[in-house]
């Protein structure tokens, strides 16, 4: 079937099988590799991405059920450059990063998270992190992360 | 070859209509956060799924005069960001909050968990303390349930196929009734609950209970108020003696239903201290 939605902000229209999940169209069909299939049951948050402002894991939705609406992967993340944005190099400079395959996840989370609340306390940010797993860094840096690109973005002009 | 067909229902109508097709086995998808998991593991036992999770008179939250009005494709976040039901159903509000990480509140809907009626679903508790009934319609016309009817045990409910849930209604809990909801989980974040309690309760200008109602959620088959605690509690000063003996009360209640098993040891410890804990944020 056809299906039609805004893929970082450019119109797609892409065949594809009705039974498939989002993350398979995105992947298999559209060749965005950034989201990953890490348990493909809800539960560790790799293959996040934003569907029209909200967090959603793109293993749990069919392909279809995304038809009108406007997703957001890792791969439309990015700087006016076209290199990292300022969350992406937090990550980095936090030392945020180290296997890497939770991390388009985590971006993803902390860029829903500060669309609905730009000034999130702690608590916040690992509440809006529950969803996510990490198996290497302990989460201590990524909260440092999202919650200085706060801080930079609300002294933004 | 895809193994099932997918359309999506622009109505309440229109959903009734693809469910009573004859000769194709529709699946109701809300937000699919049970359904893509089922599908992974099972082969799917449907011809086609019927995408409601958009259908605008499945997504109200409203109150006409003392009834409140939840649509069943309204999602966890919707429900606990809804400032109606923060005033009216807090125990709702918070139930829903604990419900997986912000991915799957994001999706999963309050039909959804209702529906699929697994013991451990958050939304029951709550749901089953404010006395919700389920509104069901189909072709053949409406029909309403009270909770404790429409679940008949562990992911059994007595929905017929060609049925639709379209909302829950319950009536608002006095104002000046506090609400709460406690849940025991693995770990605090995306974690199923092993149990849980939703409570609400009053007292008079004596101090005397005179409103309470507790549901316990992960305790029973088939959810429902431990009237014989409320009773208890009705008409007494809630005293640390009175609480700790509804609490054992309650697991009582929860062992006559499910008899000793293995989880026996530790829940009914766990129900007595939740119970306890629960009247407690209401009634103390």
């Amino acid at each position: 079937m056809l299906i039609e939605f805004t893929l970082n902000h450019r119109p797609v229209a892409v065949e594809a099988p009705p039974d498939i999940t989002l993350l398979t169209l995105l992947r298999d069909y559209l060749n965005l590799t950034g989201a990953k299939e890490g348990c493909s049951v809800g539960e560790c948050g790799a293959c996040a991405v934003i569907m029209d402002g909200r967090l959603v894991n793109s293993c749990l939705l069919l392909a279809p059920q995304v038809a009108g609406s406007e997703i957001i992967t890792i791969e439309g993340i990015r700087g006016p450059d076209g290199g990292p944005n300022d969350l992406q190099e937090n990550f980095i400079a936090y030392g945020a990063v180290q296997c890497g395959i939770c991390i388009p996840g985590m971006i993803m989370a902390g860029e829903a998270l500060l669309m609905h609340n730009p000034r999130p306390t702690r608590d916040e940010i690992r509440a809006a992190l529950a969803g996510n797993l990490c198996r290497c860094t302990g989460y201590q840096q990524i909260v440092d992360a999202i919650e200085a690109t706060a801080v930079q973005r609300e002294l933004l002009p | 070859m895809p193994r099932f067909d997918y359309v999506r229902a622009g109505s309440v109508a229109e959903a009734v209509h693809l469910l009573a097709e004859p000769g194709v086995r529709s699946r109701l998808l809300a937000g699919g956060t049970d359904l893509l998991v089922y599908i992974r593991h099972e082969p799917p036992n449907f011809d086609r799924v019927v995408d409601i999770g958009r259908v605008p008179e499945l997504k109200r939250i409203e109150r006409r005069g003392d009834e409140v009005i939840i649509g069943a494709a309204v999602t966890f976040t919707e429900a606990a960001e809804s400032a109606l039901l923060q005033e009216v159903a807090p125990c709702l509000v918070e139930a829903c909050l604990t419900v997986g990480g912000p991915a799957i509140r994001n999706t999963g809907t309050l039909g959804g968990n209702v529906a699929n009626a697994a013991a451990c679903a958050d939304s029951l508790p709550p749901l089953t303390c404010l006395d919700a009934v389920a509104h069901l319609r189909s072709l053949v016309g409406e029909r309403a349930l009270p909770l404790d009817e429409l679940i008949r045990g562990a992911n059994r409910t007595a929905i017929r196929p060609d049925e639709l849930l379209t909302h829950f209604t319950f009536l608002a809990p006095p104002a000046d009734a506090r609400q709460a909801f406690i849940k025991l989980g693995r770990r605090n974040a995306q974690a199923i609950s092993r149990l849980s309690v939703a409570a609400i309760g009053r007292r008079d200008g004596q101090g005397r209970v005179d409103y309470v109602r507790l549901s316990p959620g992960a305790a029973m088959p088939v959810p429902r108020r431990l009237h014989e605690v409320e009773a208890m509690l009705l008409g007494q000063a809630p005293s640390d003696e009175l609480l700790a003996a509804a609490g054992r009360r309650s697991a009582e209640a929860m062992i006559a239903v499910t008899g000793r098993r293995w989880s026996t040891e530790y829940k009914e410890v766990a129900i007595r201290a939740l119970v306890e804990q629960a009247l407690r944020r209401v009634l103390v």
